[in-house]
């Protein structure tokens, strides 16, 4: 069987037999690592973001980011800080800065390229926007924005329903240009013991704009990940709930134990999980966690890959082993005669 | 005494009433409940039942915050009768997230949860030095440190602050407890802090036990 990247990313997630895993990173790598490595002998001009992943020998795959903000969005005045500082903030400095008009968000020749490098076969693609915890954080600050729950409810709604009505043009323009193979929203609502917010929160700031944006992303066959470190045990229901095809990172760190997961949610598909935390003791420890992994690799849609990025104590040659132990396991994940379900897109 | 009035103050901090506990704590004192008693017996009860809470997944953290910023309403009123009664804090901690870490969700419920216990907290902030750490014990003569780290590359912060504690010849005079996402009780015991932590409420907890056993000396 040969697939290309993209071909073999979708079948995977649609439970049907593939040649091997996708073998990918999912995040940027941590300009700390990135430093460390040119230091134990990566050559400067491999040390980009696309450079990296063709270096090691991954699948290519690539992130397309955007946001409803534009330059004219104020900055925030410093670290975790927001840009509003009273209610009246959104309507008369904030709101007329945001949602570009689409035309103008993409360079010209954009999407052909995209469509290019489809064509060869060579690249897995994905689209990212910050998701209905995080977006409405950007705006009022890390710690204010978890007030704003109980102090700003109303306008923490109307916030994400102005967003979730641009998200809605936004998909529409974008994917009837280029399918791209996922897309995920940046949440990071988690933490070590569970998620920040409780599933009434959920239910009532977050879940009705997710049932808004997520049938029209499902229209054009995009699948649909949620970006959520922390233990996601109880948040992967919840967002199961209004739609999602899949999570990442999975973090082992935080106690997260995808098996349980494929139990409860065998239709969603899992990127990340493999311990960033045992990297830095060398090939034997990175074998064994692999191990842990493979039978949920083999049963499920578990895309094994770094739990968040690699941290700065794992030297380029310990990278390499994990890369090539990597490839190893993928050939072990081919789902043949396997019984196993399709993400919600593809049903 | 005037129990009911006590739970009610408790209820209301739980449910993050700010206003109402105030109105109520000044009702409590113009009834003539001792401000100690109306501290411990609501403001500090209640506070431990949403840390409990918290720690079991029963309520999350804006649950937390808002019940914070209620006790704390209530602790506006009750400081300067404290005072005037002649009534001391507890003790005195300096909390932070160490050099190079901004995380702070963490370290701010901390510090919200040792000050329910009637603790002072003296907070320095994200990214803070040793030398920060070692001066502001001194000069408020903590008895209590409390260092939060989120990253492994920052974990070493806390060995850093340790290090100049004892530079500074304070090191006997203080607790160090150290806590945040990749720190384990193996990693305190390593670098020679006093306590670990998994979460906020137990950390409240720690910090009374730890203070009131450094001032018995
Ligand atoms: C939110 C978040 C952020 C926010 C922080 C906002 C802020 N103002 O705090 C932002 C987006 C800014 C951020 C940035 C980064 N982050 Co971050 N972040 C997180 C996340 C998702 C949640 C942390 C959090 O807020 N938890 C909520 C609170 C309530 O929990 P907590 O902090 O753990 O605290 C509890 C306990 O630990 C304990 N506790 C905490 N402190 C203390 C102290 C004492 C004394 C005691 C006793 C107890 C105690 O009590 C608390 C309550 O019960 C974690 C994921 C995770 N698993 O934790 C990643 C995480 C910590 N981040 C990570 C990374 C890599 C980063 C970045 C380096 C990313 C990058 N490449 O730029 C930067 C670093 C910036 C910097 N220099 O600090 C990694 C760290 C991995 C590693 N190798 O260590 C994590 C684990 C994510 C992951 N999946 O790997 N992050």
């Amino acid at each position: 069987m040969k697939l290309t990247a993209s071909e073999r990313f979708r079948r995977y997630l649609a439970g049907e037999e593939v040649d091997r895993m996708p073998v990918i990173e999912w995040a940027p790598w941590w300009n700390l690592t990135v430093e460390r490595w040119k230091s134990d002998g990566l050559p400067a001009e491999h040390a980009g973001y696309e450079a990296l992943q063709a270096y090691f020998g991954l699948d290519k795959c690539l992130q397309t980011s955007v946001s409803c903000k534009t330059a004219q969005t104020p900055a925030p005045p410093g670290h975790g800080l927001g840009i509003m500082e009273e209610e009246d903030d959104y309507d008369n400095t904030v709101r007329p800065t945001l949602f570009p008009a689409y035309e103008t968000m993409f360079p010209a020749g954009f999407f052909d390229a995209l469509q290019a490098s489809r064509d060869r076969g060579d690249t897995i693609r994905f689209f990212t926007v910050e998701g209905f915890f995080w977006y409405p954080r950007t705006l009022f600050g890390i710690e204010n924005h978890l007030y704003s729950f109980y102090d700003y409810p109303e306008l923490y709604k109307r916030i994400c329903n102005e967003y979730a009505d641009w998200l809605v043009g936004l998909f529409h323009y974008v994917f009837s240009r280029f399918r791209f193979d996922f897309m995920s929203f940046a949440e990071d609502m988690s933490y070590n013991n569970g998620p920040m917010i409780s599933r009434a929160a959920f239910d009532e700031f977050l879940a009705p704009f997710y049932r808004k944006v997520i049938p029209v992303i499902h229209e054009y066959g995009v699948p649909v990940f949620i970006d959520s470190d922390g233990d996601i045990t109880l948040a992967v229901d919840w967002y199961a709930d209004v739609g999602a095809d899949g999570m990442f990172p999975l973090e082992r760190q935080a106690g997260v134990d995808v098996s349980l997961y494929l139990d409860k949610q065998p239709d969603m598909a899992f990127i990340g999980h493999f311990d960033k935390m045992c990297m830095k003791f060398g090939a034997d420890a990175i074998r064994a966690e692999f191990e842990r992994i493979l039978p949920s690799m083999q049963r499920g849609k578990v895309i094994a890959s770094v739990d968040h990025q690699t941290p700065p104590d794992v030297p380029l040659d310990t990278y390499r082993d994990y890369v090539a132990l990597l490839r190893e396991y993928a050939e072990m994940a081919t789902h043949k005669d396997t019984e196993i379900s399709a993400c919600p897109v593809y049903r | 005494m005037n129990t009911e009035l006590l739970n009610e103050i408790s209820e209301k901090l739980q449910r993050g009433k700010a206003k109402d506990v105030s109105a109520l704590v000044n009702q409590a004192l113009e009834e003539g409940i001792a401000p100690d008693v109306i501290l411990n017996d609501a403001l500090v009860v209640g506070m431990n039942i949403v840390g409990e809470k918290f720690r079991s997944n029963e309520v999350f953290v804006p649950e937390v915050l808002v019940a914070a910023r209620a006790m704390n309403a209530g602790l506006k009123i009750l400081n300067p009768v404290l005072a005037d009664a002649g009534v001391e804090p507890i003790g005195t901690a300096v909390i932070c997230t160490v050099k190079g870490d901004m995380h702070d969700i963490g370290k701010n419920l901390v510090r919200m949860m040792i000050e329910g216990q009637g603790i002072k907290c003296v907070d320095l902030g994200v990214d803070a030095a040793p030398e920060a750490v070692v001066a502001a014990v001194k000069e408020n003569n903590a008895q209590l440190v409390c260092l939060s780290a989120l990253l492994t590359t920052t974990m070493g912060g806390q060995r850093d602050v340790i290090e100049a504690l004892c530079e500074a010849g304070i090191r006997d005079t203080v607790r160090v407890m150290v806590g945040g996402a990749p720190v384990t009780k193996e990693w305190a015991d390593d670098i020679g802090a006093d306590c670990y932590t998994l979460d906020a409420a137990s950390a409240a907890k720690e910090a009374k036990r730890l203070i009131l056993e450094m001032k018995k000396g």
